[in-house]
């Protein structure tokens, strides 16, 4: 199958700023469809913030963010699939009516693919949400998120929470569960744990992009890992 | 999707809520029992003391509900808008008029439910021998001899609308004061019962200057129509309606910070 290469992101001088402080400054950034993309910085050095917006959960102080060459809306929405940094999940319902309300509102939403993928986790549909620990509603989140067939999955620290023993199922899941069409930005700073599934990675320091490059072209050209070459590069 | 995000609203809001108004009911029916005692004739002390516990209950139950549905109402509005689980809500493929509606008229539907229950309460508890009917009609002739308006069904039905319309624009005041507390850094539900206090200010200002306007034409002008009518309630209630819709819409398309 032939892999379209368009951008499925682009940011354009995306500037964002809380009271006086700069939290991303004059971002350009593309990002093509059928990649697996590594977000990858420090605490507080504006990844999350950059995900917020292509999600519509903040608005940018200047600039732009298109996916797919709209500005985030309902019409991105039916193409993004997020996981975000918290548990966004209602706790008063089971794990299958979460389920349900993912198929209400999501037309890409694969139901089979979804309690497949509980099965294998071992996570009772009918428990209550509030009765499970953060890791399993963590993975409940990857679950919903990745049981969707959409064009750009942003996930935002999906293994942070999560035990080490679950951490290769997830990522496992994440690859085996998108399209070679669709794209995934992934943030995180466990970065070893996920540097066997990055085609590329986009390091981000205070607020700016400091590197864009292929995973294999850093091992390569570097003669280490990513995740030796991050530390490097952002050692304190 | 309005459906949709209806059914999940109503279905996140019944299981506290209806329990919560059912349990006016059950206390209605024992303040029923509690009221009608013959206080002369009882010599009993526990049975006089469980009696008046029970109208105590009764009168604190009511508070409760009234006072509880709606901090329920304004926190889950809250939490599930702009706590954690907005971000679920907003990355929804719906649009905001969608997402307000929903949320708007699930809540003016709780508070219209409670109000209706407690007004037929009362009049459960103050019935004469002959039943709630006549009460119930009494109440409703007063209701719209009130209202300023002549005593006929129009003036009625147009009272009630009023009353909706008013309750649906105090839903939207809440939901307006959330959003526009939630563009603050740090202090979101602080600058959000700052608005609230601010709105409020502002519109008894307004009302305030209304009347004192209505005033001044009356003494000029013998038998002006004056203003204590379901008529100003209504263009009230809609203006305000119009109005905080507007702003919480605004906010939430534009300047939504689910920092």
């Amino acid at each position: 199958m032939e892999i379209n290469r368009a951008p499925i992101v682009q940011c354009r001088g995306l500037t964002k700023t809380y009271g006086g402080k700069t939290a991303l400054n004059h971002i350009n950034l593309n990002l093509e469809c059928g990649r697996i993309i590594g977000l990858l910085g420090p605490n507080g050095s504006g990844k999350t913030t950059l995900i917020k917006i292509m999600n519509g959960l903040l608005n940018p102080t200047a600039g732009e963010v298109l996916i797919g060459g709209a500005r985030p809306g309902v019409d991105t929405k039916y193409r993004i699939s997020y996981l975000p940094e918290r548990t966004y999940l209602y706790p008063g319902m089971r794990v299958e009516e979460m389920i349900r309300y993912f198929q209400d509102f999501y037309p890409d939403f694969r139901m089979d693919r979804a309690y497949d993928m509980l099965a294998r986790l071992q996570i009772a549909p009918r428990e209550r949400l509030k009765n499970l620990s953060k890791g399993t509603k963590e993975k409940v989140q990857l679950i919903l998120v990745m049981s969707r067939d959409s064009d750009l999955y942003i996930l935002d620290e999906p293994i942070a929470g999560v035990d080490p023993a679950s951490r290769d199922y997830i990522l496992h899941t994440i690859v085996q569960n998108y399209s070679r069409n669709a794209t995934i930005l992934l943030s995180t700073h466990l970065i070893a744990d996920v540097e066997s599934i990055l085609d590329e990675v986009v390091f981000i320091r205070y607020g700016s992009i400091v590197l864009q490059a292929g995973a294999e072209q850093i091992r390569r050209n570097e003669g280490k890992s990513v995740d030796r070459f991050f530390r490097e590069v952002f050692a304190c | 999707m309005l459906g949709k995000l209806m059914k999940y609203e109503w279905q996140s809001t019944w299981k506290l809520l209806l329990p919560a108004n059912l349990l006016i009911v059950v206390m209605t029916f024992f303040a029923c029992i509690a009221i009608r005692l013959n206080f002369d004739d009882i010599r009993n002390e526990g049975i006089l003391f469980s009696a008046a516990m029970i109208l105590v209950t009764y009168v604190g139950s009511m508070f409760v509900v009234m006072i509880g549905t709606a901090v329920y109402l304004i926190y889950r509005f809250y939490t599930s808008t702009f706590g954690d689980q907005g971000y679920l809500l907003h990355t929804l493929p719906v649009d905001k008029h969608n997402i307000i509606i929903a949320k708007a008229v699930v809540s003016t539907a709780w508070v219209l439910f409670s109000s209706f229950l407690i007004y037929l309460s009362v009049l459960f508890i103050f019935a004469s021998e002959e039943g709630v009917i006549p009460e119930l009609m009494d109440s409703m002739e007063v209701f719209v001899v009130r209202a300023g308006g002549p005593s006929t069904l129009f003036a009625g039905v147009m009272t009630l609308i009023a009353f909706v319309v008013s309750i649906l624009a105090r839903v939207l005041k809440v939901a307006a004061c959330l959003s526009l507390g939630q563009l603050s850094a740090n202090h979101k539900l602080l600058m959000s019962f700052a608005f609230y206090f601010g709105i409020y200010l502002l519109q008894q200002i307004i009302s305030s200057f209304y009347y004192a306007f209505l005033g001044l034409v009356n003494r000029r002008l013998d038998g002006f129509y004056y203003g204590e009518t379901w008529e100003v309630t209504l263009i009230a209630g809609l203006v305000y309606t119009v109005l905080f819709y507007a702003v919480t819409w605004y906010t939430m398309e534009k300047k939504l910070n689910l920092e």
